[in-house]
């Protein structure tokens, strides 16, 4: 064995623990959020396309933020009073879960397929943090990128967030929202 | 005054203000061109700005209010987020992040290419792993 085989064989043996944290470890910066408000007297749908998340699929352990002013909403007022009224996204700039998903392992992830997941964690919006428990799903493609997908609800009073009485009627009290993440392995 | 003078003008005042009211409602948002530039800055200045100082650079970059920023840099990569919208990276100096600018894919430069000098004018959002900009359009040089 030549000196250059040698280093070439503890050069892969090195990287072996890097080759396999990467096909563990998935991220996106493009996530997608869409929540969406449905009442008699309107509908209200926003949508985030920003939405950065990492997951460790050997820990379980799933993150992702989104910056409030990337909602955007088809009407400038309903953006405005959001931001300004709902949200106060000068002063809560950010919304962000930290968590653990289960249902899936980080050998299930090297195989194509679909799998129902939970995801339990802290979801802080607002400037308040709620323990929330969310069903979802998680599609592994043939080409490695992962596929994770989740609804459920929010309801503003339990993030603080005050709906005057005079819109009262044009908020639903509960909010459906949307997230699709199409994650790549870092 | 007479009666029906002032019936008049009250019902006027209604119908104006139910005007208002309803274009006020409908407004549409308003464009990174339809706005005056409230601070120029290079990509490079943008994402120092919000690491060393994240919340002077909100006030500064972001605003209370809706601004417009202009950023200039050399565009780092082009990516599709979905079938509407693409992302224009600029270089930071930092691998790891960038000023991810999002267009509507009407609005995107299609001469626009890696490594090409550009400017943006776009909405700042705020700092994640990158500095994001939204409604983002390009600058013409003239």
């Amino acid at each position: 064995m030549t000196m250059k085989t040698i280093k070439i064989l503890g050069l892969l043996v090195a990287m072996t623990p890097l080759a396999l944290s990467a096909q563990e470890r998935f991220a996106t910066r493009n996530g997608h959020i869409t929540f969406y408000s449905s009442t008699p007297v309107e509908d209200i749908e926003a949508h985030n396309r920003k939405v950065t998340s990492v997951w460790d699929a050997s820990t379980g352990a799933i993150e992702f933020a989104v910056l409030i002013k990337a909602f955007e909403f088809e009407k400038a007022l309903m953006q405005e009073h959001f931001n300004e009224n709902y949200m106060e996204s000068n002063t809560h700039p950010k919304a962000n879960f930290k968590g653990k998903m289960t249902g899936i392992t980080a050998d299930e992830v090297k195989t194509a397929g679909t799998y129902v997941v939970t995801v339990s964690g802290d979801l802080t919006i607002h400037g308040v943090t709620k323990n929330v428990s969310i069903p979802g799903s998680v599609v592994v493609g043939p080409s490695g990128v992962v596929k994770a997908s989740s609804e459920f609800i929010v309801k503003p009073e339990d993030h603080n967030i005050a709906i005057p009485g005079v819109v009262r009627k044009n908020i639903a009290e509960t909010i459906k929202v949307t997230v699709d993440l199409s994650l790549d392995p870092l | 005054m007479n009666k029906k003078i002032l019936i008049a003008i009250i019902v006027g005042a209604v119908v104006i203000g139910a005007a208002f009211g309803w274009s006020e409602y409908n407004r549409g948002k308003t464009t990174a061109d339809e706005m005056p530039i409230k601070e120029v800055v290079t990509a490079q200045a943008l994402f120092l700005a919000f690491s060393s100082d994240e919340e002077a650079a909100n006030a500064r970059f972001v605003g209370t209010a809706e601004q417009v920023i202009q950023v200039s840099g050399a565009i780092r990569s082009i990516e599709p987020v979905d079938g509407g919208h693409t992302n224009v990276v600029l270089e930071t100096g930092d691998p790891l992040a960038g000023v991810v600018c999002e267009f509507a894919n009407e609005d995107l430069d299609p001469t626009w290419r890696t490594g090409a000098a550009v400017k943006v004018n776009g909405f700042c959002s705020g700092l994640l792993l990158d500095v994001v900009l939204v409604r983002c359009v390009p600058v013409v040089s003239n």
